[in-house]
């Protein structure tokens, strides 16, 4: 496993802030002494990188040492930015040497939170929508074809939402945990390894996407899957690993090549001088890059769930949903749980976000103290809208200013988008007629779904 | 109340741990307009220069910050008029400066040191040179910011506080005062015999 999140040890003051957020105690080390990262316990949230003030500076290292560690990090001489002792491993080198290869081709898609959150690295207010002006910059760049993971997270209700139907009716494992957030998904394995059968086995929407676009896209488009280049843009550290993980190649090859976070395609936007705030706005490319209201709330906590519950009513009744905001599934909160009349049956669900709130609530599942059918979890403050490669705040007074005001943003563009329903993307169910015939099927087992530590077709 | 002395930051040395949280507040406090500098470090596209500087030692980290001398030896030795009392605060002129670095050595405390200067995102240069230039680079108590020291609102121990040490000593006198009351009323024999 290669290092996702280091500690420079020449930055480090050994403050450990991040140690007090750390949600599996994977910082060690003593006051005031540099901190390491223990890799066999970090579950790659990279929260510390958020918080960590610690940086190169003149006054401190001198007039060179800036460049030297940026150089060092693999950044492009035009981040200008300041340079933590807490940081994420950057990719950018691999997709620029993609891009600029004629014979290959460079397919990206991004997640939900980064439409919500790269615009406030070019001086935008904090939680500017920019979902527009984020396929124009991607098509900028240079990407052949500017899909979107929210196409994917519709594809995960489809999946997640009739495999929860499937657990209900013939007595499958429950609650069953939602299994999008990898830190989430590292955790448990760690931590409560006999708990796992209890994760859904459909892949996140960044795996979905890369297992279609190197099969169905590469159909639809008639392209080689092999020349094929797929990036990821996440708000997350830990999807770098996740796409790493040995059973990711369904596709016959790596489903994603490379994870760059929100911040890192702030690099390259400005290392190629786009001037992403003057751009237009435009459309992300069909059909992978067609998403509904339901896909874009993945980003905020308990998103996952208001976005299964919409299409889970009507597959189980048969009817449209009375009210398709679920309020009762929104909030801050670390843990909430909701009793939501479906049909006949009141489907009791939790929602966690922060992954140090998740501990009490897996052991009262174990003691019986806490009788759920679908639990979802999300490792980051207020789930991706606050992950560890978005936008990284000056002062800490500004990160609840920010969640909220990125919260907001998710929402209304859920509200703007002419379909919030999963099922009701026109794109996915052309995906469902052509190709996956339907949800839980052959081609859907092969390629969507995923098994985890100790299991067949793991290789943990 | 009117204050005589000028106004410094404290630190609360069990409460500091170091993090530097307060050198980031203290360079967007004074960057926002001259640098264009916004809410998250993406927007920072100059070197960060802060105006105090965290200092860790094997028992103990803290910032160390100008407080503000009432006989300021940095002011006393700047040749070039660029340190002004304004107020009771003991403020720099950037564009005064010359980076002779009289008043680093002056300064006993290392509160003040050269860095980059930077106006609109760009080095300012030296007069009739192509180098950049240096300015000296000292607290100068948020003087423009209405909400007062950004390092004191940002410390996420609450280990920074803004010492008013004319009115700390008042406090001292009157608990001092009261004390000795009752030490006094009780013990007749203390008093002075007639």
């Amino acid at each position: 496993m290669s290092v996702v999140i280091a500690i420079d040890q020449d930055l480090c003051t050994g403050c450990q802030e991040c140690t007090k957020i750390c949600p599996n105690l994977a910082i060690e080390g003593l006051p005031r002494q540099p901190q390491k990262i223990n890799d066999t316990k970090c579950v790659m949230c990279g929260q510390c990188v958020q918080k960590c003030k610690s940086y190169v500076s003149v006054a401190e290292h001198g007039f060179g040492a800036y460049a030297k560690v940026r150089k060092a990090r693999g950044l492009p001489a035009t981040v200008t930015e300041p340079l933590f002792a807490a940081y994420n491993v950057c990719h950018l080198d691999e997709v620029l040497r993609a891009l600029e290869d004629p014979k290959v081709e460079t397919w990206v898609q991004s997640a939900p939170a980064v439409r919500v959150g790269i615009a406030e690295d070019f001086g935008a207010p904090l939680g500017t929508l920019a979902a527009g002006k984020l396929a124009a910059g991607l098509r900028r760049l240079g990407f052949n074809k500017v899909f979107d993971v929210n196409y994917a997270a519709d594809v995960t209700i489809m999946e997640e939402g009739s495999e929860l139907i499937d657990r209900l009716k013939n007595n499958g494992t429950l609650p069953m945990f939602t299994s999008c957030c990898p830190a989430w998904v590292r955790y448990l394995e760690l931590n409560y390894p006999e708990l796992r059968h209890h994760l859904s086995t459909t892949k996140s929407p960044q795996q979905i996407q890369g297992a279609l676009v190197k099969t169905y896209g590469a159909k639809t488009q008639k392209t080689d899957p092999k020349k094929i280049f797929s990036v990821s843009i996440m708000p997350c550290t830990c999807k770098q690993y996740e796409s790493g993980r040995p059973e990711m190649v369904d596709s016959g090859q790596r489903d994603v090549d490379v994870v760059l976070t929100t911040r890192e395609l702030g690099y390259l936007l400005k290392l190629k001088g786009v001037d992403f705030l003057s751009l237009p706005e435009e459309k992300f490319d069909l059909p992978m890059g067609d998403y509904t209201g339901a896909a874009e709330i993945f980003g905020v906590t308990g998103g996952v769930m208001e976005a299964a519950l919409r299409t889970g009513y009507e597959l189980v009744t048969g009817q449209p949903i009375p009210a398709v905001d679920i309020k009762a599934v929104r909030g801050p909160n670390g843990f909430r749980t909701a009793d939501i009349q479906v049909g006949e049956l009141t489907l009791k669900v939790g929602v966690v976000t922060g992954l140090k709130n998740v501990k009490p609530v897996l052991e009262d599942l174990k003691a019986g103290k806490l009788s759920l059918h679908f639990l979802e979890v999300m490792s980051c403050p207020q789930g991706c809208v606050t992950g560890g490669g978005q936008p990284k705040l000056i002062v800490e007074k500004d990160f609840e200013m920010a969640y909220k005001a990125r919260t907001e943003a998710t929402y209304v563009h859920d509200r703007e988008l002419p379909v919030r329903k999963s099922h009701e993307n026109p794109s996915v169910k052309k995906l469902y007629d052509s190709f996956l015939k339907k949800p839980l099927g052959e081609e859907s087992h092969k390629l969507l779904h995923t098994t985890y530590c100790g299991d067949p077709k793991s290789h943990h | 109340m009117a204050n005589d002395f000028g106004l410094f930051v404290a630190t609360d040395v069990a409460k500091c741990s170091g993090c530097r949280a307060c050198e980031m507040a203290c360079f967007q406090s004074h960057n926002v307009k001259r640098n264009k500098v916004g809410k998250t470090v993406g927007t920072i596209t100059t070197p960060v220069t802060p105006k105090l500087y965290v200092t860790v030692i094997e028992t103990a980290s803290m910032p160390i910050q100008c407080k503000h001398c009432e006989n300021s030896p940095c002011k006393a030795v700047c040749q070039q008029s660029a340190i002004v009392r304004i107020g009771q605060q003991v403020i720099v002129d950037e564009s005064k400066c010359i980076g002779c670095k009289d008043c680093l050595v002056a300064c006993p405390f290392g509160a003040i040191t050269l860095l980059p200067y930077y106006v609109k995102g760009q080095p300012v240069k030296q007069i009739g040179g192509v180098e950049n230039k240096v300015a000296a680079s000292k607290c100068d108590l948020c003087l423009e910011d209405p909400d007062g020291p950004a390092c004191v609102r940002a410390c996420p121990n609450e280990a920074l506080q803004v010492s008013d040490i004319n009115e700390e000593r008042k406090r001292k006198n009157i608990a001092a005062a009261e004390a000795l009351a009752i030490i006094n009323a009780g013990a007749p024999e203390r008093r002075l015999l007639p």
